[in-house]
């Protein structure tokens, strides 16, 4: 992770349009952002995607990034456009599609050794409601703090602990 | 894990359970996220990483060109505002014409305004004065008759003279 001296450096060079800056905001966000887009729609086509999708936007957006935490914002407009990517008729289809699918090659897909593993962490979140799955991933991925969590989702701080308290002990249950 | 790692979630727990059920909570929290950390999710391969860099730039530089036209639209009435003013001014120039300043013209005759002779100016007006009155008691013999029968030829002199005298007045 960059140290916040250089991720300032980083971010100035975006909002004067530095392709080479941007591109080191790709190198140290890719990753992060990636798996959270890919634990919450569990296909990586889609999270690439919606990967592309927030860099694009980034770069329309950050003259908008007036301080603060850049990971909380940053995740804000990713959470804003997995939100989009549901309320999207057809992509919504196609998550539903996606879904269908990976239920069906569920039994396939365990017997791969490496992505067996995988496979079972995103077969058990999608056993999560909706709701929980997000703020397990946003909180995971993002790294934030609960206070920054709780803003993002706009809840109080109470309620944001004790739906991830909840979560996350149903998930450790459903993965035995 | 930056951020949160400085955050006491243990007083956060505390705030709204026991401290046993703290400490139980975040024993949870821990085992689930070790879960998490266990089972990463697959990273995005290089071709999709240069993808969105390519796509990076184009958008740069599409933001660029629009910021550019954005700036030249709305520099066009500001400069056509100066060019129509320059090309006005050039033809000012050219046919030697400044503003144009009103000028009042004088209703009484120019040379009695511009005489610095206070004392000539006087004694022409006693003059002018006594010839008058000699006049209109003329005038009033001639009214009453007693001109010895040639009234109206007199009569006629007389408005000459009247129209003379009140002419040289006026003009000085």
């Amino acid at each position: 992770m960059a140290k916040s001296d250089d991720l300032a450096q980083i971010i100035d060079g975006c909002k004067a349009g530095s392709a080479e800056d941007f591109s080191q905001l790709v190198d140290i966000y890719t990753s992060r952002v990636h798996g959270y887009f890919y634990r919450l729609t569990g296909n990586s086509e889609l999270s690439e995607e919606l990967l592309s999708e927030l860099f694009f936007k980034l770069v329309g957006k950050i003259g908008s990034y007036k301080g603060g935490s850049f990971d909380s914002w940053l995740f804000k407009i990713a959470t804003n456009i997995f939100h989009d990517y549901l309320r999207s008729k057809q992509r919504r289809k196609k998550l539903l599609e996606v879904k269908k699918r990976q239920l069906e090659s569920k039994i396939t897909e365990a017997k791969r050794s490496e992505s067996a593993r995988i496979d079972k962490l995103q077969i058990q979140i999608g056993k999560l409601n909706d709701d929980t799955r997000e703020l397990i991933m946003l909180r995971f991925y993002s790294q934030l703090s609960l206070k920054e969590v709780a803003k993002i989702r706009r809840e109080p701080i109470g309620t944001t602990l004790s739906k991830l308290h909840r979560g996350l002990k149903r998930l450790r249950e459903l993965m035995g | 894990m930056n951020a949160r790692n400085e955050e006491n979630l243990k007083a956060l727990f505390e705030r709204f359970v026991s401290t046993e059920e703290a400490e139980s909570n975040i024993e949870d929290f821990i085992k689930a996220e070790r879960i998490l950390e266990e089972y990463p999710a697959p990273e995005p391969n290089e071709e999709l990483i240069t993808a969105i860099n390519s796509k990076i730039e184009e958008a740069i530089r599409l933001r660029k060109e629009h910021t550019f036209r954005r700036f030249a639209y709305k520099l066009a009435p500001v400069a056509a505002v100066f060019v129509v003013l320059a090309v006005v001014s050039v033809r000012m120039l050219k046919e030697g014409s400044g503003p144009v300043d009103l000028v009042r013209g004088p209703m009484i005759a120019r040379d009695v305004w511009d005489s610095d002779n206070v004392a000539a100016d006087d004694r022409n007006l006693a003059v002018f004065t006594t010839e008058l009155d000699e006049l209109e008691v003329e005038f009033a013999t001639l009214e009453s008759g007693d001109d010895g029968g040639n009234g109206r030829s007199a009569v006629t002199e007389l408005e000459m003279d009247f129209a003379e005298i009140n002419t040289d007045i006026w003009e000085g």
